[in-house]
């Protein structure tokens, strides 16, 4: 690509990013939502499980450790939701079919919505760290297994805004809202959500090793829980699980892109 | 007969009412969008706790009820009926929001009979969502002592809390007239769910939750059910679940009433 095509590709990407953030500007409480929810998840799992930390072998002590990382992956799994959500509106009124018929590559118009995705995810992320870190523990594994939280959050926004704009482009319909949440809802709880491997029971147990959130999850829990110590050997799998749930869900949504007719 | 004969004749009424049960039944089991809150997530939330929190009955004071499903299931019910609550009241600020609700004011209709039969049709589903999650916690292994007269108990104390929360539903609905703002209200349901004992007996919840608990009437309601499917009174008092049930849908189904007269008059 030449240095020209660059600088388009960049300006496009840019564009389409920046009106996607300025929708949060416009609508009040645009993030409330995404914030709420996992932020209520957090608290009331916390209250009703919060015992289950006395079992013996449990990785930690504090019940509230374990939690945050999964709130914070729902957290940007909804936010990442969110933009084939808002796709669907605009492929409603008619604002996509504007932008299809520009002169900018299809690709480039997946481009805005997954980074304005990973923007978005930052503010729920951040709300429940900070709010799990006041009443838990803190950060047993350091600046590492805070960027790894933040890697794994970020990158998970992105499955979830490809799974997103995969069914948005599919049903050209707000409808399709639920379905988008639902399945983000489903692939974060169908793991290792409230106890680790060894405690699952029945078919969970059996699901829970080949669901790739497992491992995403455990590369973010590096940041708070005191019994998965920042390593490689706990960061890996969760790398190998994001880049692998990312080129599925990418793929499907060039896919999608390419089948929709002006 | 004059539209204030037609008003407060009670048999006109009643088929006004089940008229309206049954669009709001209708209405809730044809769209995808009210099915999988109201279905769909409680049961994979069951499925999910079940399997994933089984471990707690492991813990020094966790009743012993044979199989850990047969205890979390009556938190599931709970989950179903508020959700088929908020479910209603979308559906009603769907209505206001599309016209239909106008046309209902403009008929010789009560108002009050415009609420109720949102709140009947709510109650049927909530005793289809009891059949339903009762009967896949009988297939995954519980084992409920309390026989048939505990699971009838059970469904009828859905009812009474799917009444209960459509009453609620309604009420805000009709204060604010919003489809978004009813749709943004779904976190808000676990908060009433969560401060309730739903999935962990209450001497085990944090001891905060403990006592905000106590407020709740959803707590006696949920651990009534628990009392009547297990056939015990440790683990909840049926006559306490079915007083707070009852109380709620007095209490909602009265303020939706007033919303609705507020709505009227502005």
């Amino acid at each position: 690509m030449s240095t020209h095509g660059l600088a388009y590709t960049g300006s496009v990407g840019f564009a389409l990013w920046r009106r996607s953030l300025l929708e949060l500007a416009r609508v009040r409480g645009g993030l409330l939502p995404t914030t709420v929810a996992p932020l209520i998840f957090l608290l009331g799992s916390l209250g009703q499980f919060g015992r289950l930390d006395q079992l013996v072998g449990f990785p930690t002590t504090s019940y509230i450790a374990w939690l945050v990382p999964l709130s914070c992956l729902q957290a940007a799994g909804f936010a990442g939701g969110a933009t084939g959500a808002n796709l669907a509106r605009d492929i409603e009124a008619g604002w996509f079919d504007r932008l299809l018929s520009s002169p900018a590559p299809r690709p480039l118009l997946l481009l805005g919505p997954v980074m304005a995705a990973m923007t978005r995810c930052l503010v729920p992320v951040t709300v429940i760290l900070i709010a799990g870190l006041v009443i838990g523990p803190g950060l047993t594994g350091g600046l590492f297994g805070l960027l790894m939280l933040y890697l794994a959050a970020i990158s998970f926004s992105v499955v979830a805004s490809l799974w997103g704009i995969t069914l948005a482009l599919r049903a050209r319909s707000q409808q399709v809202g639920p379905l988008i949440q639902n399945g983000v809802f489903i692939a974060v709880f169908l793991s290792t959500a409230y106890t680790p491997l060894p405690f699952l029971k029945g078919w969970l147990a059996v699901a829970a090793p080949y669901n790739p959130v497992t491992y995403v999850l455990q590369m973010g829990r590096q940041a708070t829980v005191s019994g998965i110590e920042p390593s490689w050997a706990h960061t890996w799998p969760g790398l190998l699980a994001l880049a692998g749930m990312i080129l599925f869900f990418g793929l499907l949504a060039l896919r999608q892109l390419r089948r929709v007719d002006l | 007969m004059s539209s204030f004969a037609i008003e407060r004749d009670l048999a006109t009424q009643g088929r006004v009412i089940a008229a309206l049960a049954e669009r709001a039944l209708r209405v809730q089991l044809r769209r995808a969008q009210f099915l999988l809150p109201s279905f769909l997530l409680p049961l994979l939330l069951l499925a999910v706790i079940a399997s994933g929190t089984s471990a707690a009955q492991q813990l020094p004071g966790f009743p012993s009820t044979g199989s850990y499903v047969g205890f979390v299931v009556s938190g599931t019910i709970m989950q179903g009926t508020l959700l088929a609550g908020l479910m209603a009241g979308i559906a009603i600020a769907g209505d206001i929001e599309g016209g239909f609700f106008d046309r209902l004011l403009s008929a010789p209709v009560h108002r009050a009979s415009i609420v109720l039969g949102r709140v009947l049709g709510t109650a049927l589903i909530g005793v289809a969502q009891a059949v339903l999650f009762l009967s896949v916690a009988l297939a995954l292994g519980a084992d409920f002592k309390g026989g048939v007269v505990g699971v009838v108990l059970t469904i009828t104390l859905a009812a009474l809390s799917a009444s209960a929360a459509a009453g609620l539903g309604a009420t805000i609905a009709l204060r604010t007239g919003s489809l978004s703002l009813m749709q943004n209200l779904f976190p808000f349901v676990f908060v009433l769910l969560f401060t309730a004992p739903a999935f962990f007996p209450r001497a085990l919840l944090n001891p905060v939750l403990e006592t905000i608990s106590v407020a709740n009437p959803l707590s006696y309601v949920v651990e009534g059910m628990r009392g009547a499917l297990f056939d015990s009174a440790a683990l909840g008092s049926v006559w306490a679940g079915f007083a707070a049930g009852i109380g709620s849908v007095i209490l909602t189904c009265t303020l939706a009433v007033w919303a609705m007269r507020s709505r009227v008059r502005s």
